[in-house]
């Protein structure tokens, strides 16, 4: 292990997946530690994060977008919006970035189990919900109703278009697609995902549910949550912020006495209202 | 001596219109000889108004400091005006703000002071160290009459202005709304002779002496966020893609950022000298500022922050300009 | 604790011995600014000074520091850098910035061990100075422990007493930098306790700038949307000369340089009081405006950390107040904090 926090492991893309084209593409990267050992002791749980070095450019911290229950890699999905991020989307599978994690407090799987779960993604905000998904499907029984809702601009921002299309052919999930305007050959919902929310109804009743996507989807969707009766304690998001460190001693991501990078970047609602800063 | 009265009358005046935000100003600050910005928000607000030889403060540097955020729904963007107080030096950086087009000269409403010269707080410090109650300055004549500690001392203007002052040119302010008394007769040049005996020094001996001074910077930009004219919504240290100096902190870096800004300044610096208080670690920043100002007179003829309707000289090009072409 | 004295006449002897053993940092004035720097020999420190412009904070968490250097691009190949600084005696620190290690400690160690502070730290011996004669805007007795002539931060104190300095040895660490010297160290009389004891009563006296830190955690929970914070900041300039010269601030950047062949990771002090400090790429900024940056650097310093770590992460030894260039008073913050209604 490690004994030094800031010093990165060195991992292989294995693989690279485009999920969306365009201005804001996205990839999803899968990479795979050089070193064995440090591949099969990487644990983690969905909610937890990575900084992802490219050598030369610089960090990002990234949510783990793959499951725990996938072995042997780890994947994560990228945004190109900067320096860093845009050099990413130029590598190509072979070639070496430096991995250093797994940071953050992750969702708890342990204590959800029974519950039912409703997943409110948007855009790529979908990708540390991914994760979590992932995990609950493969571990089905373990847990209850399961209902996703993911909305995007348009249908060509949709991402994970394969895993999106089988598990919409299963029977023990409840997939709700959305994109915010209208487009011929779309048959799903059309409109924005807290409008679909409501649609949805799900049940506040043994029921938890876990938010991600751009601020202002949260702030409705958190709204709408409460309005069909769930409590502050049942309502789950995650954050982010500018880092650097990401284990807590640059100072920069915190959020009143909390740092997003090591008290979250997982909270519930109840926490969030409570906590005076800037967020 | 500037009548008090008069000024808090007039920002009185100022801050009750409208069409005014606020009005920019002067009061005593927390302990020994400091002075500090005030902001009069309401009429109250303006009875802590000072003007002491104190005042080394460049107020001109507040309105481009003024946030911009989204607005919201409905909201309307509050194009009100601010106030300032002004001394001579001040309003040309508020002159050449307007030159480059930074602020429109309706944003402003400048009142006005005959400057007869401000104290260099290093040197009153070392005079009178460890004050803590605030210390009133006034002015007699040729001398500055100081009360400490219940004793008052008269001190010889000379001993304790601003090396800037002493070779002022514009103790009035280029332009005001309003002037808080008479204007200031003065007959003072800038001779450069500091400059002309730092040129004189050989290479080596001009690197040496900069080089003990780099050494020094702590890269903290007090110098850029106390100066009126670095009003870059990015500055280029700040940048990194590309990067044009890296964040590290050793000799060259601090050599490269230091140079640059004063580059970044060539034909736009007025002088005020405030970069050189800013800055914890005594770097003499005006020397290097006062050398390109020399230049910039001799190649050019021109003096930076005097006339509004003027354009920025190193923005433009005019047909007869001795070169061929803007390299 | 041992108690001894050491004569002033003896005292470069003192020194030259702890420049043959270890790497010594002392008080080095050039051109008016006192900076801790690594001396040779006894005759370059400076001891008549209030406090060094650069907090000692300096030599353990460096404002540039190499955390890796790589080869940069797709190939992957990393050079670890050696962590170790050698053996280091800090002399003449101020009781103050020796309590700034004990308050960034917190930081740096936790779940995630930072080598580069921490083997400094261990490696590095705090021969402390008792102020005797505190500056203006020093208010060090405000906070609950420590002061101006405390031994509790440091591994060894000297403490002037007239033509001999009271010498307490405190830690392991003390000792052990201490066994040696039994010929210039002799054991301290009660005479030379009380004398220690009437210097450290005038210092005190001196200081007569304070602020009520009492309680300050709980009242600024109170007033977090205060109109109160708008008025102070508004005449803050965004510089950072706050943040870099405060003994207890650890904001950092990490950036890669490169050349063509070469690159390095490394590690620079970042200040809270930019703009783009929290600028995320998508451009939303969650601190946009300077009343919210300079509210934050108060709550970290008076509220944030005491709520960590349970100590205000604050030493009281003024120079923020000394070189804010629009005289943005710390003192008067916390003053006026404590007294706004709610």
């Amino acid at each position: 292990m490690n004994t030094n926090p800031y010093q990165p492991w060195l991992a292989t893309i294995d693989d690279i997946q485009e999920e969306v084209g365009g201005q804001r593409a996205i990839k999803t990267f899968k990479l795979v530690f050089q070193d064995k050992n440090i591949q099969n002791d990487f644990n983690f749980l969905p909610g937890q994060c990575t900084m992802v070095s490219l050598f030369g450019k610089g960090e990002c911290f990234f949510a783990i977008s793959s499951s725990p229950t996938q072995k042997g890699y780890i994947e994560v999905s990228v945004m190109k919006l900067g320096k860093v991020t845009s050099a990413l989307h130029e590598c190509e599978p072979g070639d070496v970035v430096g991995v250093r994690g797994p940071y953050g407090n992750s969702f708890d799987v342990e204590g959800w189990q029974g519950k039912n779960l409703v997943f409110i993604g948007g855009g790529i905000g979908q990708a540390p919900l991914r994760s979590l998904i992932n995990y609950v499907v493969d571990n089905r029984k373990e847990y209850g109703k399961l209902d996703v809702i993911y909305g995007v601009r348009s249908s060509k921002d949709l991402s994970y278009k394969q895993e999106f299309a089988e598990m919409e052919k299963r029977k023990d999930v409840n997939v709700h697609l959305s994109i915010d305007v209208e487009e011929e050959g779309w048959k799903k919902f059309v409109g924005f995902v807290p409008a679909h929310l409501l649609r949805v109804k799900p049940s506040p009743k043994n029921s938890i549910a876990i938010t991600c996507g751009p601020p202002i989807m949260i702030k409705f969707v958190i709204q709408n949550l409460e309005q069909l009766g769930f409590t502050e304690e049942q309502i789950f998001t995650t954050l982010e912020m500018r880092m650097k460190c990401g284990i807590g001693k640059c100072g920069r991501c915190n959020i009143g006495n909390l740092y997003v990078c090591k008290d979250g970047p997982v909270f519930s609602y109840k926490q969030l209202k409570n906590i005076q800063g800037e967020r | 001596m500037v009548d008090e009265r008069q000024l808090r009358d007039t920002v009185k005046n100022t801050v009750s219109r409208d069409d005014v935000k606020y009005v920019v100003g002067y009061k005593n600050g927390t302990y020994g000889f400091q002075v500090t910005p005030a902001f009069a928000f309401s009429a109250e607000d303006a009875d802590k108004f000072i003007f002491s030889p104190l005042c080394v403060n460049n107020l001109a540097v507040y309105p481009m400091l003024e946030e911009k955020l989204p607005l919201r729904k409905g909201e309307e963007e509050d194009t009100r005006k601010i106030g300032l107080v002004v001394k001579g030096c001040d309003s040309r950086a508020i002159v050449q703000i307007i030159q480059e087009k930074g602020l429109k000269r309706e944003d402003v409403i400048l009142i006005g002071i005959p400057c007869t010269g401000v104290i260099d707080p290093k040197k009153i410090n070392a005079k009178f160290p460890h004050q803590t109650k605030t210390v009133d300055v006034k002015e007699d004549g040729e001398k500055f009459v100081i009360k400490v500690n219940g004793t008052t001392h008269k001190i010889s203007r000379d001993e304790l202005l601003f090396e800037k002052c002493k070779h002022c040119e514009n103790p009035n302010p280029v332009i005001c709304d309003i002037l808080i008394g008479k204007e200031v007769k003065t007959s003072k040049k800038e001779n450069y002779e500091d400059i002309k005996s730092l040129e004189k020094k050989s290479l080596e001996e001009k690197w040496e002496y900069w080089e003990k001074q780099f050494e020094k910077c702590i890269r903290c930009y007090a110098c850029r966020d106390a100066c009126p004219m670095c009003y870059c919504k990015e500055c280029m240290v700040d940048q990194l893609s590309p990067q044009w100096i890296r964040r590290s902190v050793n000799l060259s870096e601090n050599t490269a950022w230091n140079l640059m800004r004063a580059f970044h300044l060539a034909g736009r610096c007025i002088g005020c000298g405030e970069c050189e208080r800013a800055c914890p670690m005594d770097i003499p920043l005006t020397k290097l500022n006062k050398k390109i100002e020399k230049d910039v007179k001799e190649m050019f003829d021109y003096a930076p922050g005097i006339d509004a309707e003027e354009k920025p000289l190193l923005a433009m090009f005019k047909p007869d300009d001795s070169e061929e072409f803007i390299l | 604790m041992d108690r001894f004295v050491l004569s002033k006449e003896k005292t470069p002897k003192f020194i030259t011995e702890i420049i043959a053993k270890y790497n010594v940092f002392a008080p080095v004035e050039n051109e008016g600014i006192t900076l801790f720097k690594q001396i040779k020999n006894p005759s370059e420190i400076n001891l008549e000074f209030s406090n060094s412009k650069v907090p000692p904070k300096a030599l353990l968490f460096k404002q540039t520091e190499t955390l890796f250097k790589f080869t940069p691009g797709v190939k992957g190949k990393i050079d670890p850098m050696d962590t170790n600084g050698g053996k280091t005696v800090v002399f003449g620190i101020r009781p103050c910035d020796a309590k700034s290690f004990a308050i960034l400690d917190h930081v740096f160690k936790g779940d995630y061990e930072d080598p580069y502070y921490l083997t400094k730290r261990e490696n590095t011996i705090l021969v402390g100075l008792g102020c005797t004669h505190p500056d203006v805007n020093c208010f060090c007795t405000s906070f609950d422990d420590g002061g101006p002539v405390s031994a509790e931060y440091v591994d060894v104190l000297l403490t002037d007493i007239g033509d001999k300095y009271f010498v307490e040895v405190k830690s392991d660490k003390g000792k052990h930098l201490t066994k040696t010297m039994n010929k210039l160290l002799i054991p301290a009389t009660e005479k030379d306790g009380k004398k220690k004891n009437e210097v450290e009563k005038k210092a005190v006296d001196i200081i007569t700038r304070h602020t009520k830190t009492d309680g300050i955690v709980d009242k600024l929970d109170k007033i977090f949307d205060n109109p109160f914070w708008k008025n102070i900041a508004i005449k803050c300039l965004g510089c950072g000369t706050c943040t870099y010269l405060c003994p207890t601030c650890h904001c950092f950047d990490i950036q890669d340089e490169t050349t063509m062949s070469e690159g390095a990771r490394i590690r620079v002090w970042d200040t809270c009081m930019n703009p783009e400090y929290t600028l995320q790429a998508s451009g939303y900024n969650p601190r946009p405006e300077r009343m919210n940056r300079v509210r934050n650097r108060v709550y970290h310093k008076y509220n944030y950390y005491p709520k960590n770590y349970d100590i205000i992460a604050c030493v009281g030894c003024g120079r923020c107040i000394d070189n804010c260039p629009v005289n943005i008073d710390i003192i008067d913050v916390v003053t006026e904090a404590g007294e706004v209604k709610v």
